[in-house]
This record gives structure tokens, sequence and C-alpha cells, in this order.
């Protein structure tokens, strides 16, 4: 590639890192063009930790009230926090990003693997933020190697994810051996219409030889990227070495860190099996549970079909004995790829790819859920969701939703420019995701801005009924739904719908414990867990860390030695977290320090998003989230649906399936609202779901101008007595 | 775009094999053997190897560990299988042209993913001298002090 | 008669954990099981009988994710 044109050049001189901070952040307007680096204090270390807590500070920072997704003020900020880039434990190369949604108008936050959280904070910085628009495409390239900060005039051809990240990896490297201290953020055409628009981070994979993709995937960091004419943003550092993040105690972390390998190498055969199908391990136990989310989540199991997309066909199609991790030290190794595949459609036909994943959430978006059981029709699927720039949970979901639109008479083949969308119409449907990205079809576009769109904008074009759009449109807080069917566990409903930023899957996953266990029996023990589980997986997303090692691999005698509701929280792994976060840093925190870390920033997330709904951060439940909406949904468990009724002192003997489905959901509706206070007033909120200024005080985040938002918004009415 | 495959890096992904061909030709493996039976827990193995490679006399540094726990006596040492190069990510592990896997520093991420795959717990790491992990290099110093011939460099 | 996670399931002579978790249709590799408090080691689960009117806990585990 020629040489692309500088715009605008900065020198800087790295930091440090101490105890896994470099105590400076990175502020790039790319509209002005501006620099500045930013010192971070004590006290935004101990109130934010880093990572996601110190993207949320920066973009309360920055932010307006009224500041929309498109404004120049929103920013995509990112950061690792104080363990990312530790290479003795399994996960620690996880990015938090956080910006202002397209999709929800209020904060989102969405994490990647790849190497771009690691090598920032190495190349010096504890966070990246980006302000501004761009008038050209631009590509913001940090190389920490020669302290330099560049915003050079892209002359990419090709604006999408693997061609960009291929090609810049290429351009930076001066050799092969030197692609490896590179990562790109890319996106794709479709984050140009689609408002879930996906970031990918790369890693290069040496014995492949080809730059791998992971996504933070949700909420529309792609989407402001190209907003904002971002074609990609590059890091370079290439002095990888064992301690770079100077910790305390290198010998705990190392021995801590063994510990996880060996257990992970001992057991994960028998366990999770996460090293040779990654997520993709639960496709038919889910199934079994009647939680894979199929045809729009009208049901949870299609017993004809799953044979298909059992993972033991997955386990055979990913290149298996590959070092899969998506940063140095994860022997957990998931980031599955299935080499060699061969795309059928669109402008890529023909060409042998590398495509990567697909994990569980892939596999029931662009599969069950939208009634395709065809896995090298969904791998491909995958690669152009990844290679276009669109989350393949939003896409997915919003794709079921069109189709049971479609079949429902709620919009015509007329509508949707000539598409039969049925559920399992599968070269219709990829001819939509090809649009999506061509960007000059209207339907198409209008898929690609999500449920809660489409539900408005089908209604005033095509007359679409509303009320049967807002029962089966599977979004909260304009967010679509990851792929999970939630209708069986109350606790679940607040697993998804009474989350910051929306029902993805982050925060809470409580149906086994709530629906097949047993053991949340009332409100407040759901709400209990319903705090506990949030905070403590916020906890991974302010140090650095991923979520998986934590309990996807047990200690082999996890269920010997604890008790069974104890046993849940994998008590060895939590004190390896402890452990490790005191070796790098020095602190001496206990274990439940771990929650109250958390409760800071989860709690100063929700006051963020009240300022920015004026008030109005609501959560609500689509009635599909619920239990079943139509009569052919109850049919497929009559026996069970019946028995719920019995349950709760109904004689379903005289009734109508309608009449049914009726008075379950009446009756769920209320519990819904049940369980809401209950967990509102568990962390601490009004009824209004707004924090109190005690709970502000209490965690010591009692700001001015956050008392301020909490103060403008709080009626006494709302209070719990 | 540049997205495709060579098929050859399925059969590179896992390289188990102790045996290597050489550029001659010939198939060579040099490795540390040991006779238990004859070995009489003197400790001048592992005497030597730390001293050779960490300058100090410490047998929790030595690549070779000789124990007697009551049960009886034991040598354990790397067999040079290769286990470890399947999990390096950066192929900072490799064979060289004797046979023996050998450790590029450069490469090394200090991960230490190898420590926890290694089948028989011979990949060793002590954090007090250095990040990298450390294994036996077959270079037969330990085999040379050895006064019953319990442990043999061989070249099978 | 036995109960598993609070349900009543017909209890039958010989009856050990795996023909209560195939009866279940427990089919999910991360399960933890307690009979009457006791936990069962995973590779005694086609061993260990559970005897009439035992209270039952088959505790998944969550992962995925």
């Amino acid at each position: 590639m020629e040489k692309m044109k500088v715009i605008a050049e900065w020198t800087y001189t790295p930091a440090p890192i101490e105890r896994g901070y470099t105590r400076k952040t990175l502020y790039v307007n790319v509209g002005e063009p501006r620099m500045e680096i930013k010192d971070v204090s004590q006290d935004m270390i101990d109130t934010f930790t880093g990572g996601r807590g110190f993207d949320l500070k920066l973009l309360w920072d920055a932010v307006k009230d009224t500041t929309k997704w498109n404004d120049p003020e929103n920013e995509i900020v990112l950061s690792g926090g104080p363990l990312c880039g530790i290479t003795q434990y399994p996960g620690a190369g996880k990015c938090y990003a956080a910006f202002i949604s397209p999709l929800s108008g209020q904060t989102y936050d969405s994490n990647s693997g790849g190497y771009w959280g690691p090598l920032s904070k190495f190349s010096g910085f504890d966070a990246v933020e980006v302000q501004g628009k761009a008038e050209k495409d631009i590509i913001l390239f940090i190389n920490g190697d020669e302290g330099k900060i560049q915003i050079l005039e892209s002359n990419l051809k090709d604006l999408n994810a693997y061609a960009v990240t291929e090609t810049l990896h290429e351009y930076f490297a001066v050799d092969e051996a030197d692609k490896r201290n590179i990562s790109v953020i890319s996106t794709g055409k479709a984050a140009e219409t689609s408002y879930y628009g996906c970031m990918n981070m790369s890693f290069y994979d040496p014995r492949r030889k080809v730059a791998r993709l992971k996504q933070a995937g949700r909420g529309g960091g792609g989407s402001i990227m190209r907003d904002k004419k971002i074609a990609a943003m590059v890091v370079k550092f290439s002095k990888i070495g064992g301690n770079l993040n100077n910790v305390v105690d290198l010998d705990t972390l190392q021995r801590v860190g063994v510990k996880l390998h060996k257990e992970i190498h001992d057991l994960d055969d028998v366990q999770c099996k996460m090293r040779k199908v990654g997520t993709a391990h639960l496709n038919e136990i889910m199934d079994e549970y009647h939680l894979l989310p199929t045809n729009n989540y009208k049901f949870g199991q299609n017993a004809a079909e799953i044979s298909k997309i059992h993972s033991a066909v997955y386990e055979r199609l990913f290149t298996q004995g590959m070092p899969d991790g998506c940063w140095y030290g994860c022997s957990m190794s998931c980031a599955k790829a299935v080499d060699g595949f061969t795309v059928q459609t669109g402008p890529c036909k023909g060409e042998k790819v590398t495509v990567d994943g697909p994990e569980y959430e892939t596999v029931a978006a662009l599969g069950s859920n939208i009634g395709v059981y065809d896995p090298l029709w969904t791998i491909e699927a995958n690669f152009y969701a990844d290679h276009y720039g669109m989350d393949t949970i939003s896409l997915g979901t919003a794709i079921a939703f069109v189709c049971e639109c479609y079949e429902l008479g709620l919009i015509t083949k007329k509508d949707t420019n000539g598409l039969e969308l049925n559920f399992g119409s599968k070269d219709d449907i990829m001819e939509l995701i090809h649009r999506m990205a061509d960007g000059k079809d209207e339907f198409a576009s209008m898929v690609a801005k999500g449920i809660r769109y489409m539900k408005k904008a089908f209604a005033e074009k095509f007359k679409a009924d509303a009320k049967t759009m807002e029962a089966i449109g599977m979004e909260g807080q304009g967010v679509e739904t990851s792929e999970y069917v939630p209708k069986e566990s109350i606790a679940q409903w607040g697993g998804y719908y009474l989350t910051l930023k929306g029902p993805q899957h982050d925060e809470a996953w409580l149906i086994f414990m709530d629906m097949v266990n047993k053991q949340l029996p009332t409100f407040e023990d759901k709400a209990e867990a319903l705090h506990y589980f949030p905070n403590f997986r916020t906890w991974f997303s302010l140090v650095g860390l991923c979520k998986l090692p934590w309990n996807d691999v047990e200690p082999a005698n996890n269920r010997i030695v604890n008790e069974p509701k104890e046993a849940a929280k994998v008590p060895e792994h939590v004190q390896n977290y402890v452990d490790i976060f005191n070796a790098v840093t020095g602190k001496g925190i206990r274990k439940e320090d771990l929650i109250t870390m958390s409760e800071k920033v989860y709690n100063f997330q929700r006051v963020f998003q009240v300022r920015m709904k004026q008030g109005e951060a609501n959560h609500n439940i689509p009635l599909r989230a619920l239990g079943p909406v139509f009569p052919d949904e109850w049919e497929a468990r009559r026996e069970y649906y019946d028995g719920k009724l019995r349950e709760i002192g109904i004689d379903p003997s005289a009734l109508s399936t309608e009449e049914k489905i009726k008075k379950l959901q009446e009756y769920r509706l209320g519990m819904w609202e049940g369980l809401k206070m209950a967990v509102y007033k568990r962390r601490g909120w009004n009824k209004k779901g707004i924090p109190t200024v005690e709970t502000l005080k209490r965690l010591g985040i009692d700001y001015p101008d956050v008392v301020a938002v909490v103060e403008k918004y709080s009626k006494p009415e709302d209070n719990f007595d | 775009m540049r997205l495709f495959l060579p098929f050859c890096i399925l059969n590179l992904a896992v390289e188990t094999s102790r045996f290597v061909q050489t550029d001659q030709g010939g198939i060579i493996l040099r490795w540390l053997k040991t006779y238990v039976e004859k070995c009489i827990n003197c400790g001048k193995c592992m005497e030597t190897c730390s001293k050779t490679y960490f300058k100090e006399e410490n047998p929790s540094l030595s690549r070779v560990v000789v124990t007697n726990p009551g049960a009886g006596q034991n040598i354990s040492v790397c067999n040079q299988c290769g286990a470890c190069m399947a999990v390096c990510p950066t192929e900072a592990l490799y064979r060289d042209k004797n046979g023996v896997v050998q450790l590029d520093k450069s490469k090394c991420t200090s991960c230490l993913m190898c420590v926890g795959f290694c089948p028989t717990g011979n990949m060793l790491y002590a954090a007090s001298k250095q990040t990298e992990p450390f294994k036996c290099v077959a270079c037969g110093l330990c085999a040379k002090v050895c006064p019953t011939q319990a442990l043999v460099l061989v070249n099978d | 008669m036995i109960t598993v996670n609070g349900e009543p399931l017909d209890w039958k002579p010989g009856m050990t954990v795996q023909d209560v978790l195939d009866a279940k249709r427990y089919t999910f590799r991360m399960i933890g099981i307690w009979i009457n408090d006791r936990p069962v080691p995973k590779n005694e689960f086609s061993t260990t009988e559970v005897p009439d009117g035992a209270v039952v806990q088959a505790i998944h585990m969550v992962s995925g994710g």
C-alpha cells in the first residue's frame, strides 16, 4: 500500500508502568485535530479502578446531558485496567470500550479480546479517549515504540474489517515477526448505516499467519467509529515482556497462574471443553433445557434439528490443537476458528478465509433464532457480520424479529424489497445482510438500526401492528436481547432487563440457579443474586480480565468442599482474583472488596444513564421474554404451561389457549414489578431505579455533579419506606 | 485481500513427535536418560545444574529433580517430548537440530502455559531469577558429574 | 419417592445418581450432586445409590457467555 499522508503528528514519552498503571490517559480529538495527555489522579484510581471505570469517568466529563450518539462530543473510550496485559493468568488481555450508544441513547460498555488493551497500556496509556469528527476517513495510530501519535489520511480501498486489519498489520509491521506487535480496531461498511456496528480488535496469529478478530460487538461502537470517519485505530508496541506491568509480587502471580493452567489442562476436557469448541459447547445443552432461542425466542428447543448444530459438528469444523488464546497466557484458548473456509456469496465469494468463531451466541443468533440449522451458513454469516462490522447478536435478534413480522404478515415482500424473509430463508437472509453493507436498500437499512427503530418505522411506513411488535420485539432499553430464552426464570428477567445497559449476558446468568436448581425461591433471594453477580462480574471489567476463566472451569473439588450456593461462585477462583490483584497492585484487598469496588462504578453508571435519559432510564421487558405470546408457543409445551397456571391456582381446563396466555401474562407482569422493586431496593435505588444519595455516600461517589443528577430526578414519593 | 490459508499449518499445529528429521536426513534425539535404580541421591546433578545456569547451588533451581519421598528414589527431567511447543502462543519453544526442545527467550512472553501443560511437570519457573520458564536442554553436565551413571546423555 | 431440586420423583430400588439425572434429562456436564446435604463426587454418580426419601440437589453450575 502507498504511504499514507500524515494529517497530524505528536510525540510523547511513554510513561512507565508501575503496579499496573501508567497514570496517564490519552485524549485525541480527530476533528480539530488535537492531542492531550491527562494525568490519572489517585482518587480516580480509588474510585473507578480502571478499565470500564476509567472509561465512564472520562466519558462523563466529556459529554453533555443532551449529547446524542452522533454528536462530535460523544467519545469512544478504551481501557484495559490494572491487570490488563499480565501474561501469567488466563484471560488478562481484555479491553473495555464505553460510549453513548446509538441503540439506547445512554452509555454502553462493551469488551473485546485481542491485543489492543495490553499494547495501548504498554504504549503508556491507562485509557484512550477519542472525540470529534474527522472530515475524511482517517486512521489513528499510536506508536508506543517511538512515542508517536499520528492521524493518517486513510487510503484503504476496502473499509471492511478483514481487509482493513490485514492491510494495516502489513503496513505497520517491518516484517512477519513484527505483525504480532500490532493491534487494529476496525469495523465495516454496514456500521455506516447500522446502529449496532461492532468494533473488531485484532491479534496476529503466527501459526495461521492471519490477523484474527475479536469483537467489542455490542452497543454500536463501530457505528460511532464510522460516524467519526475513523477507518481504524492502530497501536504498536514491540518489546513484549513477562513483567511490563511492573507488578509487586511476580512470584504469587506466577504460582496462581500456573495453578489455573494446570487446572485447565487437567479438567477442561471433562468440564466445558472450551479448548476444543469454545462457548459452542452450550448448543445442545441449551436446547435440552428449552433455553436455545428458536424462531425469535418463540421456542427454546428444536428436537428435530438440534443434531445439525450440535457442538460435535462445530468441534470438527474448528481447527483443533492450536493455541487459541486471544492474549498471551490464556490457556482457556476459546478463540476458535474455522480455517480454509470457502466463502459462498457476496464480495468475497470463492475466497478461502479464516473465520473467527462462531461462538455460542452467534450459533444461536445467526442460527436457531432465525430458523437456520446449517453451520456452514452460520459461519459465513458470522464472517460477513464481522467483516461488515455488525454485532452478530443484535443482527441475529433483529433478523429474528423481521422474520416473525414477515410470517405474521406485518410486513410483506413488497416492503422488504423482494426478499422472502421467513424463518430459515437462508439465501434471502444472506442477501439482506449484504444489502445492509451496501447501504442503499432502505429496508435493509431499517433492519440495521435495530428492533426499537424497526418497531416505529414498520408501524409508520408499513402500518404494521404496533402492539404485536411491542410484544415480540426482543429489546430492552433499545438493545437486542442476547441468546438465551429467559421466559421461565424470573431471576433472569432481571439478569437481562434490570441491567445497566440492556439485555446482554455479561451481568448475570441466573437461569440454572433459579429455574433448574431452585436456589432462589423468594424475591429477596433473586434480588440478592441480582446484586452479587452483576457486581462481581463488573469487577472483571474494571481490571481488564475475561469472565470465562472464572467459572467455565472449576477446581476438581469445588462441589465437594463448598455448599451448593457457594459453589456457584467458585470460591477458589474468587480467591485467585484477590491474590493476583494484590500481586499486581500491592493493595491488600479482601474478597468482599471486589463487590464494593464494582458497586462504585455500577452505581455511577446507573446515575450516568439517568443523566443521559433525563430521569427516564426505564427498564422495559417485552412480553415474549415473560412467556408465550401466541398459542403455538403454549401448545409446544402445553403440559408444562398448564402446570404453571395450576401452580398459581388457575384451572386451565376450561380456558382457551388465548385466555391461558393472557392469565399467565397478567400474573407474570405482576411478578416482574415485584422483582423490579426488590432489586431496586437491594441495590440501594429508589422506586424509579435511581440510586439514592445515601447509596452514593456509602460508596464514596457523592461527587457534586453526580449528586446533582440524583437530586434533580428523584422525588420523595419514589423513596422506599 | 490475502486471507488465504496455507494448508500446511494444520500439520504444524501439534508437533509432539520425539523424533526430528535433521537436515542430513538422519533422525536424532538427544535427551537425558535416567536409571533411577542406580541413583544414590547424592545431589551432585542438581548442584551442577543450578550452578551452571543460575550461578548458585540451589536444588530448587535445578532442571533435573531428584527426590526421595519415603516411597523411593525418583528422578524427574524433561524427556524432550515437545508437548510444550504445541501450547506456546509465540512459538518461542522450538526443537533444535539435535532434537532438543529449546526456549527462545526473545520470543517468550513468560505466560507459563507450557508449565501448566507439561505432561511430566518438568517445565520450571522461579520469579526471583527470571520471568521466563526454564527446562533441561540436555547439556549433559549433570550426567558427567553423576558418580553412578544414573543419568546418561543419549543420542537416539 | 425422592425430591430433586424440590420436585418429587418416583423412587425405584437400586436407583443411582446417574439414573436420577437421566430421569430429569439433566445433560449438563457441570452438575454437582448433594444427597441429603452430602456431596457426591462426579466419578461416583453411576455407583452411588439414592435412598428412598432422599433430598437430592442437582446443582447446575453457571457457565458460558
